[in-house]
């Protein structure tokens, strides 16, 4: 056979013994642990050095089952800092584009910065941030040290405030240590950052459904599991589909490379994590509509997280746009 | 011959075998048309070796993976060489005569079938079993030497174009469900058989109605054994969810793109974003499939979620046809027109046949997310 097969592939970096060790590692950290706390668990754990070794498994594992288990931690502004070629610093925080929007969230002026941007939770505690920022002229975009001390964090509490987002904002903010990351590499941060969102949002897109099946199987009216009802069992089959499909993007989205490949994977995990959320709450009935049960906090984080870098519905858009200019499809995941 | 090799090979055999290979019709084909059309790609792939590949030797192949038939079919398809889903019979007939036939006989048959000498068909639903395939009532009595046929098929595809069926009869009580069902394999020209198709809504008289009175069948055209037909029937139905499907998919692909270069300022971006993301995840899910297919992996019911996708793309990119085109698909007769049409009315029976979509659901509530029975 030519080329990757579209099953089970062993990443380059990790066999398949030490992505299982990996993966059990990951699940207990994200299980037990949240925000720094969960930050020092991958610490210990090696999640950098796996990032390194072997991206997509990193990547696909530890955001997965954080989504899974509705935990937050600082891993999304370390993948986009390696995307960048930072060398990614545990230490220094990372801000991203603001909300809906995927733009650099700096301006370069001059030796200081215009900063409009989003921060994880962790940023509070870092003494300094690395903010992309576009060029004041012509040129790619420059990656700049910024001490978190001269930009103002307003927390968001927003729909989901367990997240821990914070709003960055700075003026005349002063420039410290940067380089030059290349015209692409902005590009590919998102790209990567889509990724690694995508596989959250999947990840509490299951666990909404895991909960509603269960409940399914659970709760008897009528003398039977309402799991025996068709109107039900369609509504959790629809959703399985939605995020069947889902998946399936996103193994092609890794397998492809593109950043056209990457925003379809987050559409698509959009389309399927909203699917998912309408047909869980439905079949949930009257316990998910509480706080009592824990559907909400995954509806929440699906919802919220498909804002970052693009939502399902702005990117899709966006595919249209571009398919309406050039007036032809592009050439699709071959054989 | 690996996939490149094979994949660089047929696109050039292609080109160069443009003339010969083209529809020597225009517009619309008649089905008559069609059927011509889909043997002469056929006969010439065969003599070429194209369409021998990603099938055993010993049924007249030469070897190599399945992902070699999906990209044959993809590659006759981009090019609009042949209907996709009359092209695609071979794809769910050729895998149940090799798994369930005598060697000999499937030795001696599938060749025909892989070079277009003959056309086959597929019996499996009648008036009173539709969904609930394991209630069929169409009956075959032992004989000294084979089986007697009684009964009635519907929705049966190519009919009346077919020298051979592939059919599932009753052979235990009627209330012996799935246990008491046996696949034989049947002339088409064996008296007794009388076929009346019926007509679409998309003008086509694409199945028919077939009635079997005293038909008699040879002990040696049994598939499998006897009650077995349950398990060919569910082997061959995960068929019509692989290999067809990608084909199908590789067909939506090529008319949305002619959608778009056609009729772009109709189009919203959002509407046209959201088909070709429909597309596109089918496609995702569809290449898995195809590759557990080329490596050996038996498929069953996740291939359920390929067609449910399928069905909802298909829907999507001729109902923004349908849309774009509107004083063409409503009005029009000249040109493209009745083409749209066509393929928009046909595109309304993708949730329907090959297992409705709420079968399709059934299956996966029951075997993917494990609800239990739904009684």
């Amino acid at each position: 056979m030519t080329g990757g097969t579209a099953g089970g592939m062993t990443p380059g970096g990790m066999d398949r013994d030490e992505r299982e060790l990996f993966a059990k590692s990951v699940q207990h950290a994200t299980a037990n642990h949240t925000g720094a706390a969960l930050d020092a668990a991958l610490a210990d754990l090696g999640w950098l050095d796996a990032l390194a070794a072997d991206r997509r498994t990193a990547v696909a594992v530890l955001f997965e089952h954080q989504g899974a288990a509705n935990a937050t931690s600082s891993a999304l502004g370390l993948v986009v800092a390696a995307t960048l070629g930072a060398g990614p610093d545990p230490g220094v925080g990372v801000v991203l584009p603001a909300a809906g929007a995927w733009g650099p969230p700096g301006r370069a002026r001059g030796d200081t910065l215009t900063v409009r941007g989003l921060g994880l939770a962790g940023l509070a505690d870092r003494a300094e941030a690395l903010v992309v920022a576009a060029p004041d002229g012509s040129g790619g975009p420059t990656a700049v040290r910024v001490r978190v001390a001269d930009l103002a964090l307003r927390p968001i509490g927003g729909l989901d405030p367990a997240l821990g987002l914070m709003e960055v904002t700075g003026e005349g903010v002063p420039a410290g240590e940067r380089f030059d990351p290349g015209a692409e590499a902005w590009e590919a941060a998102v790209a990567a950052g889509r990724l690694a969102l995508a596989h959250e949002i999947l990840g509490a897109s299951r666990s909404m459904l895991r909960l509603a099946r269960d409940h399914a199987t659970e709760r008897i009216q009528f003398g039977r599991p309402i799991a025996s009802f068709q109107a039900v069992r369609h509504r959790l089959a629809e959703a399985f589909v939605a995020l069947e499909a889902a998946e399936a993007a996103l193994d092609a989205g890794w397998r492809d490379g593109s950043p056209r490949g990457a925003a379809l994977a987050k559409a698509l995990v959009g389309v399927g994590a909203r699917t998912t959320a309408g047909h869980a709450q439905q079949v949930l009935a009257g316990i998910g509509f509480t706080t009592e049960h824990g559907f909400h906090h995954h509806m929440r984080r699906a919802r919220v997280l498909d804002q970052l870098l693009g939502s399902a519905k702005t990117l899709t858009r966006q595919l249209g746009e571009d398919l309406l200019r050039a007036r032809r499809l592009p050439a699709l995941l071959p054989l | 011959m690996d996939l490149e090799e094979f994949r660089s090979g047929l696109d050039a055999w292609l080109d160069e075998n443009a003339a010969a290979l083209a529809r020597d019709h225009d517009g619309l084909p008649t089905l008559d048309q069609e059927m011509a059309q889909i043997a002469k790609v056929k006969r010439l792939a065969y003599d070429a070796g194209w369409i021998r590949y990603g099938w055993p030797e010993r049924v007249g192949g030469l070897g190599g993976s399945s992902l070699l038939r999906g990209y044959l079919a993809e590659a006759v398809t981009a090019r609009d060489l042949v209907d996709p889903g009359l092209f695609s019979m071979t794809e769910v007939l050729a895998p149940t005569m090799i798994d369930y036939a005598r060697p000999e006989l499937a030795a001696e048959m599938v060749p025909r079938l892989l070079r277009g000498d003959e056309t086959w068909c597929q019996g499996f639903s009648e008036p009173g079993t539709g969904s609930n395939l394991a209630s069929l009532s169409c009956r075959a009595t032992r004989t000294d030497d084979g089986w007697v046929v009684n009964g009635q098929k519907v929705w049966t595809s190519l009919a009346q174009y077919a020298q051979r069926c592939v059919l599932l009869t009753r052979t235990g009580t009627p209330e012996s469900a799935h246990r008491g069902i046996t696949a034989l394999f049947v002339d088409m020209d064996s008296p007794g058989i009388t076929i009346r198709p019926i007509v679409t809504i998309h003008g086509r008289e694409e199945f028919c109605e077939v009635f079997f009175d005293d038909v008699v069948v040879p002990a040696d055209r049994t598939l499998g054994e006897e009650g077995q037909g349950w398990a060919v029937a569910m082997d061959l139905l995960p068929f019509e969810r692989s290999t067809a499907l990608w084909q199908r998919g590789a067909f939506l692909y090529r008319r949305l793109d002619e959608l778009v270069a056609t009729a772009p300022e109709s189009l919203t971006p959002d509407q046209v974003g959201e088909v070709f993301l429909a597309l596109y995840g089918f496609r995702a899910r569809s290449l898995a499939t195809q590759h557990r297919l080329a490596s050996g992996e038996r498929l069953g019911p996740e291939t359920s979620v390929d067609k449910v996708l399928l069905a909802t793309a298909e829907q999507a990119v001729f109902d923004a046809a349908a849309d774009a085109l509107a004083d063409h698909v409503m009005f029009g007769d000249d040109g493209d027109a009745p083409r749209w049409r066509a393929e928009y009315l046909y595109s309304r029976a993708a949730t329907i046949y090959g297992g409705s979509a709420e079968i399709q659901r059934n299956i996966i509530a029951r075997k993917l997310l494990d609800l239990g029975a739904d009684r």
